[in-house]
């Protein structure tokens, strides 16, 4: 790793990471919003939140501790799961 | 004494130290098979009248199937029969179960409450995703890149904890692993629930997915006659006291008299299976002159095939039955579904026939194992008074065809 | 004794084939002393997962124990539970030929059946494409197997169940057992289970994050979770007053079972639903909780399992519920075998005089709150008079019974 700045969570990555969020929520487009959250508003349970982290770990190549799953309540706290952890993998 | 010694010749008698176990009645039936949804079209196929359900594929997932035959359930739109949401990590196995309980829920001239057990036949789960997910942690890298969501469905009894979540089933729920005998045994555990008033009522089903794991299995074993297809399907029966499906007006298709089972050792599967049939028919209080139907399990089976029916012939001193179903002739083999489908093809085929009320079918089952097993049904009054429901799920169905 | 039962029901043989030891007594041995007896994975290369560790059997040679069951044709799990019933047999004291024409069977338990096979059948398929399936390995696939084994080895012409109920199965096995010999449609049962340690579950676990890296810390405040593990085991059942007229070793009576589903999530389980199991289980066996001397917990040693599983025993107990131990932190989850096992130890504690101890406890849970008692460390010398025996499963399947000391 070098001193380089840290990595950014480009539009690419948003865009993936609402793709995995809403396969896997089934949900429509327009139904996830940033701060929906997945369990009250959306029927998720833990194992269905386990398949996010999972399928972020696979198709996006950014592990996440399971402790930090409970932070991840709604798109947007995904999201900054995901850019700290992004940053913490040195990508 | 020796160790060749047969139930009705011991010291201590069977029939003569438990008495007869009260009928259970069957109030609901439901079926999905390569014949379409429904008693009505498993029937209509049993008589050669059903749609075309030879469906050879050639492959399922990109894995090609072998040169056999093999039966799929139609293209059924699983999202509206069962709902869109929740489906998406459900593998065909509980997706088929859950279809046929929905048919059986509907046809239940009743409701089913928290006081409802459900028992379910299998042989190993679904194979297909046990060994999909076996596969990808050789694929996967690292190994261990598996889909949380799937790993319910490796384990067996993913149908049975799916169908109680769905219907809300909060009693005794079984699974048992019993391939071709699991029908037998899933009726008997039911038996038992009720009488120990663990449960009011019960789901009690088979089912078995068509799968390319499952072909090449057969296709490999030489467990099948060469041209006898493969096929899948599930059946459910919904099982409770007599008494009180009577006091609460509830029309019975059948009750069911007896559900005995046995083991057989090395090459005595003739005499186990007949020594079988004879108790339960002991146990149901009628002679072997009673029966006028026999729905058979292991048509096609190679080498069983011909031991059900010699059995069958000994009990009944080779008198004909006025009747004789096979439903692997439709649906294929189907494993662990196959004697829930005995039952409800046994039901479509006297339907249709237009059998009186009081007559009595034997249901027999055997495996390569040693396992012996065989049912006592008999015809009642309602059977002639319910057609399938005539629900959402039936004409979603119909639409899907 | 409920209602509906008949017969009293007595436990004379027990057997067990686990990394604790074969045979009942080796296996009580292990457990009395609280030795860990999980290990580096062997069965499967586990070099590329995080987690290496699992409770798996080592120095079982299957021709040692079984005379019929050739195990070139029969999978590991149903070698495992011929075994253990072959041992429970001589346990009892019984002749081979006297069961044999006696109305006998087996019911055992499993989560995956023969899952070494479909390992098996798996590599075949990686190699060499679903065409290269060995008849041999899918002959010897059906769970229905496990149960076939024991009536085969032991020649029994009853009937041969394998209830596939995930982690409850033995517990619902020997509460079906029960129910046959109570009500006379069998002389004697074998009741029990068993299960392989296999690739794919270690990979469901750990993704589930419910894998343990090292140690099975149940209670604990640091525990992160369960280790799979495998073995077998069964226990022999027969009518209570035939065993006295017989002068057998009567080691626990079965006095009551309970089962139920919570109908509510696949893996996840469900507080209230697990009180109400407990609550039909004492009304079944007519104990009321004051009675009960120990529960043998399910205590996988997950977060969630062992918080859930102690509040439900509040909900029926109160705050000062008995000891609860869990014998998953020296033998690991044994899947379909697991409440087998606890069964097994029940059994021991009751004949012996002894409670079952958790190992690896370092500190209990705080948040479990206040009076739980795991018995850390090392077996405690009692006398327990009724003990309660957990076993929770996917799918929401509680099966809970109740052992009495024989009186």
């Amino acid at each position: 790793m070098t001193s380089s700045a840290t990595p950014i969570v480009t539009e690419e990555h948003r865009r993936q990471l609402r793709e995995i969020i809403r396969e896997i929520l089934e949900l429509e487009d327009d139904e996830l919003t940033d701060t929906s959250l997945f369990i009250e508003d959306h029927e998720a349970d833990s194992l269905l939140a386990i398949e996010i982290l999972a399928r972020i770990e696979q198709d996006l190549g950014v592990s996440i501790p399971q402790e930090e799953l409970p932070e991840m309540v709604n798109f947007r706290s995904v999201h900054e799961v995901f850019a700290r952890n992004l940053a913490n993998n040195g990508q | 004494m020796t160790t060749a010694t047969t139930p009705e010749t011991r010291e201590r008698p069977l029939d003569g130290t438990v008495p007869t176990v009260a009928p259970l009645a069957l109030t609901a039936a439901a079926a999905v098979t390569p014949a379409g949804l429904g008693l009505g079209a498993l029937g209509a196929a049993l008589d050669g009248n059903g749609p075309e359900a030879n469906r050879a594929t050639g492959e399922i997932d990109g894995e090609a199937l072998p040169p056999r035959p093999t039966r799929a359930v139609p293209d059924l739109d699983f999202a509206e029969l069962l709902g869109r949401k929740g489906l998406r990590n459900l593998d065909r196995t509980t997706r088929l179960a859950l279809v046929a309980c929905r048919l059986a829920v509907d046809a239940y001239p009743g409701r089913l409450g928290h006081d409802t057990g459900t028992v379910w036949g299998t042989t190993a789960g679904s194979v297909r995703s046990s060994s999909e997910y076996s596969r990808r942690t050789l694929t996967a890298d690292p190994p261990y890149l598996v889909n949380p969501s799937l790993f319910p469905n490796t384990v067996m009894n993913c149908a049975a904890g799916q169908v109680a979540i769905r219907h809300q089933l909060h009693g005794v729920n079984a699974t048992l692993a019993g391939g071709p005998l699991a029908g037998v045994q899933a009726v008997r555990y039911a038996r038992n629930a009720v009488r120990q008033v663990q449960v009011e009522r019960l789901l009690v089903g088979g089912v078995e997915e068509l799968s390319a794991q499952g072909c090449w299995g057969w296709h490999r074993s030489g467990g099948l006659r060469p041209h006898a297809a493969v096929g899948e399907g599930a059946a459910v029966l919904v099982l409770e006291q007599e008494e009180r499906a009577r006091r609460e007006g509830r029309p019975l298709l059948a009750r069911v008299l007896a559900a005995e089972v046995g083991f057989a050792a090395r090459g005595r599967l003739v005499p186990s299976l007949a020594a079988v049939v004879t108790r339960a028919l002991r146990r149901s209080g009628l002679s072997a002159a009673e029966v006028t139907t026999v729905s058979f399990g292991a048509t096609q089976r190679r080498g069983l095939d011909r031991a059900e029916e010699r059995a069958v012939r000994r009990v009944l001193a080779d008198r004909e039955p006025e009747r004789a179903v096979r439903v692997n002739t439709v649906v294929g083999e189907c494993s662990a579904a196959t004697g829930a489908l005995q039952l409800a093809a046994l039901l479509a085929d006297w339907r249709r026939a237009g059998a009186a009320a009081g007559e009595v079918a034997l249901v027999p089952a055997l495996s390569a194992d040693g396992s012996v097993g065989c049912l006592v049904v008999q015809a009642s009054e309602g059977l002639s008074q319910v057609g399938d429901p005539q629900t959402g799920a039936a004409s979603a169905a119909e639409r899907s065809r | 004794m409920s209602a509906a039962a008949g017969e009293r029901v007595a436990i004379t043989g027990l057997g067990a084939v686990s990394s604790a030891g074969l045979g009942a007594d080796a296996f009580t041995r292990t457990i009395r002393e609280g030795r860990s007896t999980t290990s580096p994975v062997r069965g499967f290369d586990a070099r590329a997962f995080p987690h290496r560790y699992a409770g798996e059997v080592h120095d079982y040679r299957p021709r040692d124990w079984l005379d019929r069951i050739n195990p070139d044709t029969w999978g590991r799990s149903s070698q495992f539970a011929a075994s253990a019933s072959r041992m429970a047999v001589q346990d009892a004291g019984l002749a081979d030929d006297a069961l044999a024409r006696a109305r006998a069977g087996s019911i055992m338990g499993t989560t995956s059946g023969e899952s070494a096979v479909t390992e098996r059948l798996v590599d075949e398929w990686h190699s060499g494409g679903l065409e290269s399936l060995t008849p041999r390995s899918v002959d010897a696939l059906p769970a229905g197997r496990i149960a076939a084994a024991v009536n085969t080895e032991l020649r029994l012409d009853g009937e041969a169940l394998t209830i596939a109920t995930a982690c409850s199965a033995s517990n619902y096995a020997l509460g079906y057992a029960y129910d046959l010999v109570a009500a006379g449609e069998a002389d004697y049962m074998l009741a029990g289970g068993a299960d392989s340690v296999n690739r794919w579950a270690h990979a469901g676990f750990y993704r589930l994050g419910a894998l343990a890296e090292e140690v099975c810390r149940p209670f604990d405040v640091d525990r992160t979770g369960i280790l799979t593990a495998e073995g077998g085991v069964a226990l022999l059942l027969e009518p209570y007053e035939r065993a006295v007229s017989r002068g057998a070793r009567i080691y626990a009576e079965v006095l009551g079972y309970s089962v139920n589903c919570d109908a509510e999530h696949m893996v996840h389980p469900e507080t209230s639903s697990i009180a109400a199991c407990m609550r039909a289980a004492h009304r079944n066996a007519q104990v009321t909780p004051e009675q009960i001397d120990y529960i043998c917990a399910h205590g996988t040693g997950t977060p969630t399992n062992d918080a859930t599983e102690v509040a439900a025993v509040r909900q029926v107990f109160g705050s000062q519920p008995p000891p609860i131990s869990s014998i998953k932190s020296m033998i690991g989850h044994t899947m379909g075998a697991a409440s087998g096992f606890g069964a097994l130890a029940c059994c021991k504690a009751l004949y012996e005089g002894f409670l079952p101890p958790t190992a690896n406890l370092a500190q209990v849970d705080p948040a479990l709150g206040p009076g739980v008692d795991p018995v850390p460390g090392r077996a405690r010398e009692a006398k327990p008079r009724v003990v309660e025996n957990h076993g929770f499963a996917f799918g929401g399947n509680n099966a809970i019974t109740i052992l009495g000391r024989p009186a």
